[in-house]
């Protein structure tokens, strides 16, 4: 006796956990579908934002590399004009002309062995 | 219940209609029109850019930069999206400092594009972007600079505007230096801006290698000098100087006169942009006796004091009559050598027979180019002895009859410096790649031995004294160093009337130092001098020169230490260091004693009488010495002493 009235009360337990279980179901699909649009915004979200940035990235490499142009044009100019300045024919005149400088005379310079 | 389930279906169908519609329409973009509209888009925001290709730079054997690329600006215009020609003509005129009507002629040409000018200044450039014009533009273009301006022009040669190279080192070495021309892609957005989204990696496109040479400026510049002071004083109407290392073949100077400068190619004639050293050959003359003397010491067909007779300056050969300049008698054959006797050699050249004297001139690369790294060298004439006549084997002794050019001859000696070896001379050392890795290097190379170190050693001793007092290269002694050398006095051939011109004469002297461990041998050549024609008068000087300026500047030190001069004073400061309050005066001629050497004895005569001078003459021919030299303290009192030779 004792038996099956133990097992009414535990069948009407599940029937009670499976009708509540009915009842949550709807419930978390809501959840789910929102955490997954969310995820999804996001997701689009962050496609736009790493876009923006390697357009603003181009931008700066742009500007940098011209810069790096801008000085390596720079720097060759610079390299023209010392060598145009130090150049033989242009020191030679200098020194005679503004220094009044001349040849070393014999025995004026020494070259040691 | 019903009504909603129709209004649903309604609404199902309307859906899936659209869908269909939607999908149909992308499926026809993306997948029919897809390549097409691809290709539209990417015009309007992805822009190719072209890279010209970017030269390397050419350095000397101290790396001293003698050719540098920089961008520059060329402005073309679009004559058709120009609106006011006249005001746009005007403003170009002012910037780019052309005539007005000349820009308008391009503005309103009926082509699409023309050119304004091509290279304009970093400041044109700058106000032309100001201006900000429709249907004006610019492009980068490269430019070459030559910062040494005409040093060792006519062997670096040039580029054209395209940036290829059109002669000289520029042109042999083109396919390194000019580098690679190249495209890259990038992303543009409404303004026209770059956008590189693809990142740096792309625009990377390798330039061309760096050439580093076998030239020294500093001796280059020695050369130059001194080869245009001798043209000019003695009224030339060219010159050549080749200093050249004897051991490895590596080219340390190469001057040409008329001079050429890179810069404004245009403006010089062919004539002058030509590299003589290379494309001219010459009668070598007496210079060529070294060769004979060469092959006769090494066969043994003569000892260096086996005695000939010089016929007291006329000798019979062949039915002709060969002259000395001076009258000799019986000589040993090192001293023919020493005074250059055209009768002597003849005799040597009878003992040698024709066949081994040919073979010889082969060995020492006449007839045959050097192979010289720079482009349109030739190889001189050079007929075979069959092809001789019975005069030929005289004319050969003493350098006529066949041609050699100064590169030839100056190699010819090397081979006697560097006890024997005839060696392939070189301009270029190495190239060198972006990354520094070296593509391309000259090595010393033997193009075969000539001579026995025996002969060379003793034919050397033998040329020493030609440049001692009494032998006909007098004045190309160094001080403090043994030279070995020779002159060379060439008659040149008429073209026009045919046989040899009378007065046209080809002065030259070649020659090594310090004679018993060469460090340079050089050759000097000079064209149709006026006033001298004599080599050992001419040319030998600048042989001086150069060689005394080049060893000092190699740190070489002199055999026979010169005597020091005394130490300055403390009230007198060093003469170097201050400036000579005298130099104008000397320039002026008030105090400075007048140049009297290279003149003959009857032109020296004149000027002594014209400047008031007291001379007291020592010799014969022309000046080749002078106390005090010139330029030197004058006192009116004091009497000049003049020493002649020739």
């Amino acid at each position: 006796m004792a038996s099956a009235a133990g097992a009414r009360t535990r069948v009407a337990r599940d029937l009670k956990r499976e009708r509540s279980a009915h009842k949550d179901r709807p419930r978390r699909r809501g959840f789910f579908a929102i955490i997954l649009g969310v995820g999804l915004i996001g997701l689009v979200w962050l496609h736009v934002w790493l876009r923006l940035q390697v357009v603003h990235m181009g931008y700066v490499l742009s500007t940098t590399s011209k810069l790096q142009h801008r000085l390596e044009q720079e720097n060759r100019e610079l390299k023209i004009e010392l060598a145009m300045m130090t150049s033989p024919d242009r020191l030679e005149s200098l020194a005679r002309r503004r220094l009044g400088l001349q040849q070393p005379e014999k025995g004026q310079v020494i070259v040691l062995p | 219940m019903q009504r909603t389930g129709n209004r649903l279906g309604v609404a199902k169908i309307l859906f899936l209609g659209l869908f269909l519609v939607i999908g149909g329409r992308a499926i026809q973009l993306q997948i029919l029109q897809g390549d097409k509209l691809m290709r539209l888009g990417e015009r309007q925001h992805l822009k190719e850019w072209i890279v010209l290709p970017k030269r390397g730079a050419l350095f000397d054997r101290t790396g001293e930069p003698l050719a540098l690329s920089m961008e520059s600006h060329s402005v073309y215009a679009r004559p058709h999206r120009i609106h006011d020609p006249d005001k746009m003509s005007q403003a170009l005129s002012r910037i780019l400092n052309m005539r007005a009507a000349e820009v308008k002629e391009k503005l309103t040409a009926k082509k699409p594009f023309v050119w304004i000018r091509r290279q304009v200044s970093s400041a044109e450039a700058e106000k032309i972007q100001v201006l900000n014009a429709e249907g004006i533009g610019m492009f980068y273009e490269p430019k070459r600079y030559y910062p040494q301006g005409q040093l060792a022009g006519q062997l670096i040669g040039f580029v054209g505007r395209d940036s290829e190279g059109l002669e000289g080192v520029e042109l042999k070495y083109n396919d390194y230096i000019r580098g690679e021309t190249g495209s890259w892609v990038a992303q543009r957005d409404a303004l026209g801006r770059r956008v590189l989204v693809q990142g740096v990696e792309g625009l990377h496109i390798p330039p061309g290698s760096d050439i580093h040479l076998t030239l020294d400026t500093s001796i280059q510049h020695m050369a130059e000098k001194e080869l245009e002071a001798s043209i000019l004083k003695y009224r030339a109407k060219a010159g050549v100087a080749i200093v050249v290392e004897p051991f490895t073949g590596e080219v340390l100077a190469l001057a040409n006169y008329p001079s050429f400068d890179p810069n404004n190619y245009t403006k010089h004639s062919a004539e002058q942009r030509r590299n003589r050293a290379v494309t001219d050959s010459f009668e070598p003359g007496s210079t060529f006796k070294t060769v004979l003397a060469a092959a006769a010491l090494e066969e043994g067909v003569v000892g260096k004091d086996d005695l000939f007779y010089c016929e007291m300056g006329k000798y019979s050969y062949a039915g002709k009559i060969i002259h000395d300049t001076h009258p000799h008698g019986w000589l040993p054959f090192s001293k023919i050598l020493q005074v250059s006797s055209n009768i002597g050699f003849t005799k040597v050249a009878e003992k040698l027979k024709k066949d081994r004297f040919f073979r010889y001139i082969e060995k020492f690369g006449f007839g045959q180019i050097t192979g010289i790294d720079v482009p349109g060298e030739v190889s001189g004439l050079l007929r075979r002895p069959e092809k001789w006549s019975a005069i030929d084997l005289a004319t050969h002794a003493f350098g006529q009859g066949l041609s050699a050019t100064p590169m030839q001859l100056v190699m010819a000696y090397a081979a006697i410096a560097n006890g024997g070896f005839l060696m392939r001379p070189y301009v270029m050392r190495r190239a060198v790649g972006p990354a520094g890795e070296t593509l391309l290097e000259n090595q010393p190379h033997v193009a075969r031995r000539v001579i026995s170190e025996k002969t060379a050693t003793l034919l050397s001793s033998i040329l020493q004294d030609v440049t001692t007092e009494g032998g006909t290269g007098f004045m190309a002694n160094v001080d403090g160093f043994d030279v070995a050398g020779k002159t060379g006095t060439a008659q040149k051939a008429d073209p026009v009337h045919g046989g040899y011109a009378a007065k046209k004469r080809v002065a030259s002297f070649v020659g090594f130092v310090p004679a018993h461990s060469p460090r340079l041998v050089a050759l000097v050549l000079i064209d149709e001098p006026e006033v001298n024609v004599y080599g050992g008068v001419v040319a030998a000087p600048v042989f001086r020169n150069i060689a005394q300026g080049a060893l000092r500047h190699l740190a070489v030190a002199p055999r026979k230490a010169a005597p020091i001069p005394a130490a300055p004073s403390r009230l007198e400061p060093l003469r170097q260091l201050v400036k000579r309050p005298t130099v104008k005066a000397a320039d002026n001629g008030a105090d400075a004693t007048p140049d009297f050497v290279g003149l003959s004895l009857r032109e020296a005569l004149e000027k002594a009488q014209s400047l008031r001078v007291k001379v007291r003459l020592q010799g014969n021919g022309y000046v080749v010495k002078q106390t005090p030299a010139a330029g030197d303290r004058w006192h009116e009192e004091g009497v000049l002493v003049l020493s002649l030779q020739g």
